[in-house]
């Protein structure tokens, strides 16, 4: 029973970090139907972002979200104006062929800056554990997991509460409707997608403390955004949350009954058996086909 | 608009295209084939290496030992009388790669003699696309026992001291000779999905079971496992007296420092590769949980060998007083073992009677002498090193240790 | 100038030069071994063959049916280890195993184009990337079979080494060659057409016979036959076959790279594609370090060729090209309204048994979300009769036909078609006899207008496939079908280019090419002009008379009420009245409803 609770408490606290790399794909696609495969390098980039500040000045890696999170909303915005732009209104498949270039392109860039080898990031913490009732909760997991539904929370509030995150929110659920009524869509636009790439950066920060990440890490991530998205359902904020904890779970619980060399497949089977039996996911609806008008 | 410029572009991009195409065609055309070299000019040796990708650190320590290798033989008048030339190229730690590499290197830059690459998973296409060229192969790492079992004629010949199922020998059998109340009496096998590691550890615990320790936790992660977390809780649910992890080096610093997460000091640890990587592995595990780790080695910089003083020195000479790395050290030896083939058979024509010189011959290199089997396996002694107050130890055998002390139980353990 | 301007008019008008071009370089390949023996540019042909190859295939399932698949290369590892474990368990020289590794290439890639059925765009290329990994992750644990990580050697080559790596080198030209053929020869028959018009718009296509699931898998599968039989000369070729190596995403990008950088949907495309993708392969491997140069080419192409170039090289070349020679020229599409023909010969009108209900809808429900759109709707629709239906917006008159021609789903209620219940695809309701228009006209753009209306299909048999697309009975029939509705004039010209007038007429036109018992039209006099609307009606009496039955949508009131007898209404989701338009106009709820209590025509109008 034991080894079950501690299980799942792994698998819960894995889940926060993954429910905020998710939730910028989520985000932007949202707003503008791009799926965007560069999304597991970018979590990476924010990894070494977070590493360089660590390992030069000493700065903490959780706290150099406040840091790497600009960095990264900067680099959205910059990414958005350029590349992804012009590809508005051209089918999913190209974008998501186009992301895939970039997300080789900054692989390669990454290797090129930084290296091949592997790296974390080890502040004092990273080896303790809280220890409750025999049940181990390492340290660094949950700070991390604090800091993302902090962040999470936050994202939430913006959302909902301001005049900006109202406008995205139109804008995700009918961008003609919304520019009707005097939303900037090209502004909205690339505000959401520097937002979304600024939520995966401070994802990044905390990939570099809880795994060794390499540039050619980014496609596990890939896998695992892709059915955490396919399973909580396109576009919805909340399914993403949810199928990050499910994922994390049945990554978990597979690495520890199952057997550890299944692990790796979770997300893969997840995205085969949800696509097959229900296509639009556990909290997605069915969008009404407008086929024929 | 936009489509207009779409479409002023697009010739534009056409245009850079086929030139682009002309260019390469050009320049890989002109790229000079060079006919074998008579006496007087270099002997070049082709090598591919992982100089990027996931084997990138010991890929650089393995260049690293073969420059220094080819300095000295220079140094000392060269190979038959002909300057060594190293034509190295980047394999980025990928099977594809290495294999156009050899090709390229025989048959593109007309080699006279090639030199392997790192880790059995390199070394087992490489070998392949050399015995198809009929040419000697000397490995510097790839200790697999698959590499061994193909039949080849021209190779591959393993420059380490045994394959990597004999590695644990020495240190299985000291675990067996400890008085019983010392002996441990469980044991987990954490390894790597790794046709080194797999074998180093199942040769263990083949062994040790049948000595009768029992194996209470027996997993194979897969290469890409990043969480250790859960595999730490699963072995220390079992408390075993003993684990052996058969890692590389990434997961064998991640799974050692999620034993500190989950708060699991085994009595006795050890692991394959990665706490031979010195200072990069107390770097990555911390100074004070290397204490007592044993591993596998096959060179230390202090031991007593023939030529490893001056090779040690030349070393740090060269590369800033940097103390080599295993793998470079493993690297040097295989040039060793190549010049003395060369040197003992007096031309490089005939690659096959090089062959078979070394499976006739016992070579002395800074690793110790070196000597095979038929197939290329090598019939000797794995050393065993241990992790004592922050500095690496070579424990067994007794002759090549560094230190008199073993540690029996680990201090975190008690 | 006007030497190398009339160069290239011959460039564009003929194929002879094209075809001498492609002869050379077929020559050229086949020679090469033969005269030189540079092994470092025969090792680089081998692998562009392989590249090509897949390719290839790649252009059937992607350039001509439209669904991107990033997972190809797990066909090259499925070969290679078929190869490999058949010939180091069970025995016998490597290359007789590889029509086996083909086999089994190809059941895979039917596995997965079952499972994909119910995919569509960006799920159908997510899944073909787990299907990829997964099939890595199995090669890696199933060592009994595959021995995981550590690969399996196949036995070295045994012939003369003055042979060289001709075996390799021609069985591969020999597969580039087949997979060649295979792509032409579906281009060209119906298998093609089927998938052109998927790729162009699926629903239509499924609504005008095609039967959609039996055209991808048959794609998938020709995508992945030959690739397979690659991948087993490619695993004995390198020497090492291992579960990294051979299930690796990049190379899926590289072919899908080829595919697009060349020109997808063209038949040389992958084929030039791939002829620059390994040579750059070969550059950033040996002169720029490989390891990340080879990501940073080859990501960086594949995002600028989706940006800049995203038609391809050849089909960049040729529309430059033809833009050439249509400068200054007036299109034809711009032209007067052609003359129609009447119908003749055609099988001869149909018997009408008048009073029958040919169409029945009971108790039809269909929900948005927690709109209800069709909200028990029941009417019925008799044999040879020119129906009229009619309501406010909204009230579910287009999503009803929807739900009749099984582009969405009722959820509840029945259907009854000529006695029978209605189930099943959409293809199935076209075969039983039922055709729709569209409100917004699909049309299969890229197609011609004569290919747009050859492409329906009136049942399904595996001999019809195999016909050709464009000739034949269908052919002539299809441009009997133009002449009638007045477009045989623009038979060649691409639909796309088509005014939303013209494009209605096409949409009639293929769905008389499917010889329909009951016609749906949605809105046919919506968005054109009066004389075409005139034509509209004047066709739709004609083919009533040889006993064609219509249901027709319609907002233009003068039309219905002096065309359609009987006329339907519907209101929020339900049918609330129905009769003939004089009691249609009278009746209290319909005018509550829709028409309005000041309601009256300019001119009594009554069936004629």
């Amino acid at each position: 029973m034991t080894e079950f609770i501690q299980a799942t408490a792994f698998g819960l606290l894995i889940g926060g970090v993954y429910a905020l790399f998710a939730s910028g794909l989520t985000l932007i696609f949202g707003v503008m139907k791009v799926i965007n495969i560069a999304h597991g390098a970018l979590l990476i980039l924010g990894a070494f972002l977070t590493f360089t500040l660590w390992e030069q000045l000493g700065l903490d890696p959780l706290a150099a979200i406040v840091v790497t999170t600009p960095l990264m909303f900067a680099l959205g915005w910059a990414m958005y104006s350029t590349v992804v732009r012009p590809l508005r209104g051209a089918p999913l498949s190209s974008t998501v062929l186009l992301t895939f270039g970039l997300a080789l392109v900054l692989e390669a860039v990454m290797g090129l800056v930084w290296g091949n080898q592997s790296r974390s990031a080890r502040p004092s913490y990273f080896d303790q554990s809280f220890d409750i009732a025999g049940i181990v909760l390492p340290r660094a997991q949950v700070f991390a997991c604090a800091v993302a539904i902090l962040v999470l929370t936050l994202l939430y509030l913006f959302l909902a509460r301001t005049w900006t995150g109202r406008a995205i929110r139109a804008a995700s659920a009918n961008t003609e409707g919304a520019a009707l009524v005097g939303v900037n869509i090209a502004g909205v636009s690339a505000l959401t997608f520097a937002v979304g790439v600024a939520t995966v950066g401070a994802a990044g920060s905390m990939v570099s403390v809880l795994y060794p990440f390499l540039p050619g890490s980014h496609y596990i991530w890939i896998a695992r955004v892709l059915s955490i998205i396919v399973l909580g359902g396109l576009g919805s904020l909340q399914g993403a949350a949810v199928g990050a904890v499910l994922l994390g779970l049945a990554e978990v619980y597979t690495q520890t009954y199952v057997s550890a060399a299944w692990a790796t497949a979770v997300p893969y089977v997840l995205i085969f058996v949800v696509l097959f039996l229900r296509p639009q996911g556990l909290m997605g609806t069915r969008l009404r086909e407008d086929v024929a008008l | 608009m936009k489509r207009d410029t779409r479409r002023r572009l697009a010739p534009t991009v056409l245009l850079s295209v086929g030139v682009v195409a002309a260019t390469v065609l050009i320049g890989a055309g002109c790229g000079g084939d060079d006919d074998g070299g008579d006496s007087g000019d270099p002997i070049s040796i082709g090598i591919s290496l992982p100089l990027t990708g996931e084997f990138s650190q010991p890929g650089k320590a393995a260049r690293q030992g073969y420059e220094v290798w080819r300095d000295t033989v220079n140094d000392e008048g060269g190979l038959l009388d002909r300057q060594v030339e190293l034509v190295i190229r980047d394999d980025a730690s990928d099977q594809n790669t290495v294999v156009s590499d050899y090709n390229a290197l025989i048959q593109r830059e007309d080699v006279d003699l090639l030199l392997g690459t790192f880790s059995s998973l390199l070394n087992l296409p490489a070998s392949a696309a050399a015995e198809r060229n009929q040419m000697l192969y000397v490995e510097p790492a790839g200790g697999a026992p698959e590499i061994f079992e193909r039949d080849f004629q021209f190779g591959p010949f393993f420059t380490q001291q045994a394959t990597a199922d004999h590695q644990g020998d020495l240190f299985v059998d000291w675990l067996l000779s400890l008085p019983e109340n010392e002996q441990p009496k469980t044991a987990a096998y954490p390894v790597l999905d790794d046709p080194f590691a797999l074998p180093v550890i199942e040769a263990m615990r083949d062994k040790l079971e049948k000595a009768g320790v029992e194996t209470v936790y027996d997993e194979i992660y897969p290469v890409s496992t990043s969480n250790f977390d859960s595999i730490a809780n699963a072995v220390r649910s079992e408390n075993p007296d003993l684990v052996a992890n058969g890692a590389q080096f990434d997961d064998g610093i991640g799974f050692r420092r999620s034993l500190s997460k989950v708060g699991f000091e085994p009595k006795i640890l050890f692991q394959t590769n990665a706490p031979s990587f010195g200072e990069q592995y107390s770097d990555g595990v911390g100074v004070k949980n290397t204490e007592g780790t044993f591993f596998a080695i096959s060179h230390t910089p202090d031991a007593t060998t023939p030529g490893n003083e001056e090779f040690v020195q030349r070393f740090e000479e060269k590369f800033d007083g940097e103390a080599p790395a295993e793998d470079a050290a493993d690297a040097y030896a295989s040039g060793q073992v190549l010049q003395a083939a060369v040197e003992g058979v007096g031309s490089i024509d005939d690659q096959l009677a090089l062959a078979d010189w070394l499976r006739d011959n016992t070579v002395e290199t800074i690793l110790g002498p070196l000597e095979w089997e038929d197939t290329g396996a090598p019939i000797g002694e794995f050393l065993i090193g241990q992790w004592q107050g922050g500095e690496a130890e070579i424990v067994l055998p007794e002759d090549a240790a560094t230190t008199d002390e073993i540690i029996t139980v680990r201090p975190e353990a008690e | 100038m006007s030497g190398v301007g009339s160069a290239l008019d011959t460039l564009t008008e003929s194929r002879t030069p094209w075809r001498v071009l492609i002869a050379v370089g077929a020559l050229a390949l086949v020679a090469y071994p033969l005269v030189s023996d540079d092994l470092f540019y025969q090792n680089m042909i081998i692998l562009s063959l392989v590249f090509a190859i897949g390719a290839v295939g790649l252009n059937v399932i992607m350039g001509y049916g439209g669904y991107i698949s990033l997972g190809q290369s797990a066909f090259i590892g499925l070969g290679a280890y078929t190869v490999g474990i058949a010939t180091t368990k069970i025995g016998g020289d490597p290359f007789v195993w590889v029509p086996a590794a083909g086999v089994v290439a190809a059941l895979v890639a039917a596995l997965l184009g079952l499972i994909a059925m119910r995919t569509r765009g960006f799920a159908f290329v997510i899944i073909t990337i787990a299907a990829l990994f997964i099939l890595q992750i199995v090669a890696i644990n199933w060592d009994s079979l595959t021995n995981g990580t550590s690969g399996i050697t196949p036995p070295l080559p045994r012939w003369d080494l003055d042979y060289q790596n001709w075996p390799f080198y021609y069985s591969l030209v020999a597969l580039l060659a087949g997979s060649l053929a295979l792509s032409w020869w579906i281009r060209r028959t119906k298998i093609g057409t089927g998938l052109l018009a998927i790729r162009e718009d699926e629903d239509k296509a499924a609504t005008i016979g095609v039967d959609t699931p039996v055209y991808k898998i048959i794609g998938f599968v020709a995508s992945a036959v030959f690739l397979g039989m690659a991948g087993g000369i490619y695993g004995y070729y390198l020497g090492f076959i291992d579960p990294i190596g051979m299930f690796d995403i990049v190379i899926s990008v590289q072919i899908i790279l080829a595919v697009i950088l060349g020109g997808r949907g063209t038949l040389w495309g992958p084929v030039l594609g791939a002829a620059l993708i390994e040579p750059l392969n070969e550059l950033s491997n040996q002169e720029l370090g490989g390891g990340n140069s080879r990501l940073l080419i080859f990501g960086g192409l594949l995002a600028l060729t989706i940006l800049l170039l995203p038609k391809g090289i050849i089909p960049s070349v040729r529309e430059l090209l033809e833009r050439r020679l249509r400068r200054g020229k007036a299109a034809l599409v711009g032209g007067r309204l052609g003359a129609r023909r009447a119908l003749n010969g055609r099988p001869g009108p149909e018997p009408v048994r008048a009073g029958r209900k040919l169409l029945e809808v009971k108790g039809l429900v269909k929900h948005f979300g927690g709109v209800r759109a069709v909200d028990g709707c029941s009417f019925a629709v008799e044999e040879g009769t020119i129906s009229g239906l009619i309501g406010p917006n909204g009230s579910g008159k287009t999503t009803v036909f929807n739900l009749i021609g099984r582009t969405m789903r009722a959820d509840a209620g029945e259907i009854w078609f000529d006695g029978e219940r209605l189930a099943g695809p959409p293809w199935r309701r076209a075969y039983a006899g039922l055709g729709r228009t569209f409100q917004i006209t699909r049309v299969f753009g890229e197609m011609t207008v004569l290919e747009n209306v050859v492409a329906p299909l009136r049942s399904f048999s595996w001999g019809q496939l195999r016909a050709g697309a464009v000739s034949g009975d269908d052919a002539k029939r299809a441009e009997e079908l133009l002449e009638f509705v007045g477009m045989g004039e623009y038979r060649d010209q691409p639909a796309r280019a088509l005014s939303f007038g013209q494009r209605k007429l096409i949409e009639l036109a293929q769905v008389l090419m499917l010889d329909p018992k009951l016609i749906l039209l949605d809105e046919p006099a919506g968005g054109i002009n009066p004389t075409l609307i005139a034509r509209m009606e004047e066709m739709i009496r004609e083919l009533n008379q040889r006993g064609k039955t219509f249901l027709i949508v319609e907002h233009n009131m003068p039309l219905v009420l002096g065309l359609c007898d009987p006329v339907l209404v519907l209101a929020q989701g339900q049918c609330i009245c129905s009769g003939t338009s004089a009691e249609i106009q009278r009746d209290p709820r319909v005018l509550d409803a829709y028409l309005g209590e000041d309601f009256s025509l300019e001119e009594p109008v009554g069936v004629r």
